[in-house]
């Protein structure tokens, strides 16, 4: 036997248990591990089945019932709740399908998921489907996107502020530090309309372009406001609490 | 079993040539008769030549040949694997490595008694992001969440001066959703989130969006 057949005899060998490993435990072992009742985790089990009979990811509906049992929640509710969960996921399915993802990964099924759950709509979820560079980019580009509408943004205008730094090639870092961006303008008193627009235009918090969408200026690495928390802090979130304040 | 059939080392000797071997008479006569019968039988024989050459060639181009199996037929045909003894323990050791890598649950923490909860060193996609509630009453406050598999007994936080409980965890950069559980019964979501999100059950989660540089609760 060649040389190149022993390698790869080993390399198969090595990537088996490797690949069995990532798939993890099964729905039910999850459940069961986690303490569900016997008849509830058959319940759970069968419409994750279901789920991943039509291409959703069986393991978003196993944590949601595990969420639930987490928080003490009967187990009738808890069925209805991962049912609709369900259904929803089908529905993430369907808009990241319409942008030209026919086969989404589970990651980027939930997060459309989770963004139809906080009222984004699937035309603006296929935005950001469409305009992600990477499979990759995707859920963050929704989180982004939610927490931007948080922030006070319109959603028509959060969606165009994370569409213009995907087309613009930010990373995902960039994407994420966006919404801390947003935040500390509107800690200094700006409104959400002119938050949107000067992170459209590639402005920041100390009217830079730092989480923005334009050209990026010399000596600041991407994404770094002035005046936010640097890497190795602690950061405070909300900012009315510093670290080590109690 | 004699050796050669009756030849001794001195008529071996004789025989090749060698003229200070010390044969006997009668055993030199009957070695020369056998070296002439000898010679004639290799005169008799036809003379090889260049046909045989020839031969051997043809009968090899015409043998088929032997392809080595490739794709499936390589893994289902019989094989010989050639392995250094020494690297079959290694290969199993880490086969069995690769099995029992952690996947990612954490690990029940003990009662956090610092502001730093005791989990696994935090690779660098991770930020270190502290959750604070003030519950002057509160017995025991944990942070549960999509981070922890919403399990409040691995995350306990720390009380300090004036009744604010804290911990600080690493998260990896991306969205979490969490509530805090006070007593370990109330469930209640953070109360610096902007805006809070249907969990499903009735209750609100918060969120939040963690940059590398910055965190954002929603």
């Amino acid at each position: 036997m060649s040389g190149s057949r022993i390698r790869r005899l080993v390399a198969l060998l090595l990537v088996c248990p490797a690949a069995l490993a990532a798939q993890g435990p099964d729905v039910q072992a999850r459940l069961a591990e986690r303490g569900l009742p016997p008849e509830l985790v058959r319940q759970v089990r069968d419409v994750a089945q279901s789920a991943a009979a039509r291409g959703l990811p069986e393991n978003a509906v196993a944590d949601r019932a595990i969420e639930g049992w987490a928080k003490r929640i009967p187990p009738a509710r808890i069925i209805a709740a991962v049912e609709q969960y369900a259904v929803r996921l089908g529905d993430a399915r369907d808009a990241v399908g319409q942008a030209g993802i026919a086969v989404p990964p589970p990651e980027m099924i939930v997060a459309a998921a989770e963004a139809l759950g906080r009222g984004l709509g699937p035309a603006q979820v296929g935005a950001v489907v469409h305009a992600a560079r990477a499979p990759g980019a995707v859920a963050p580009g929704l989180s982004v996107v939610t927490a931007l509408t948080a922030e006070g943004l319109a959603p028509d205008a959060a969606v165009g502020v994370v569409v213009a730094a995907m087309r613009d090639g930010r990373s995902v870092e960039q994407l994420l530090d966006m919404p801390s961006n947003a935040r500390a303008m509107r800690a200094g008193g700006m409104e959400p309309g002119e938050v949107g627009r000067r992170m459209m235009r590639g402005g920041g918090p100390g009217g830079e372009r730092p989480g923005g969408v334009g050209p990026r200026p010399q000596g600041m690495p991407p994404g770094m406001p002035r005046g936010m928390p640097r890497q190795g802090q602690p950061p405070s979130p909300g900012g009315h609490r510093p670290p080590g304040g109690g | 079993m004699k050796r050669n059939d009756g030849f001794g080392p001195e008529i071996q000797r004789y025989l090749d040539g060698d003229g200070a071997a010390e044969v006997p008479a009668d055993a030199r006569v009957r070695a020369d008769r056998l070296a002439e019968a000898a010679r004639a039988y290799g005169e008799s024989l036809p003379p090889l030549g260049a046909r045989l050459d020839d031969a051997v060639m043809a009968a090899v181009r015409a043998r088929t040949p032997v392809v080595a199996p490739t794709g499936w037929r390589w893994f289902v045909a019989p094989q010989s694997v050639r392995v250094r003894p020494v690297l079959v323990p290694l290969m199993a050791a880490a086969a069995l490595a690769l099995w029992f890598l952690p996947r990612g649950v954490v690990q029940d923490a003990a009662p956090a008694s610092e502001v730093v909860a005791a989990m696994a060193p935090a690779p660098h996609d991770t930020v270190f992001v502290r959750f604070d509630l003030s519950a002057p009453d509160a017995r025991e406050v944990a942070v549960a969440g999509s981070f922890n598999g919403w399990r409040p007994e691995s995350m306990q936080m720390a009380r300090s001066a004036g009744g604010v409980w804290s911990v600080t965890v690493p998260l990896a950069i991306g969205e979490h959703r969490y509530q805090f559980v006070v007593d370990g019964q109330r469930w209640v979501p953070d109360p610096t989130a902007r805006a809070l999100v249907d969990d499903g059950f009735g209750g609100r989660n918060s969120v939040i969006v963690v940059g590398p540089k910055g965190v954002v609760r929603s």
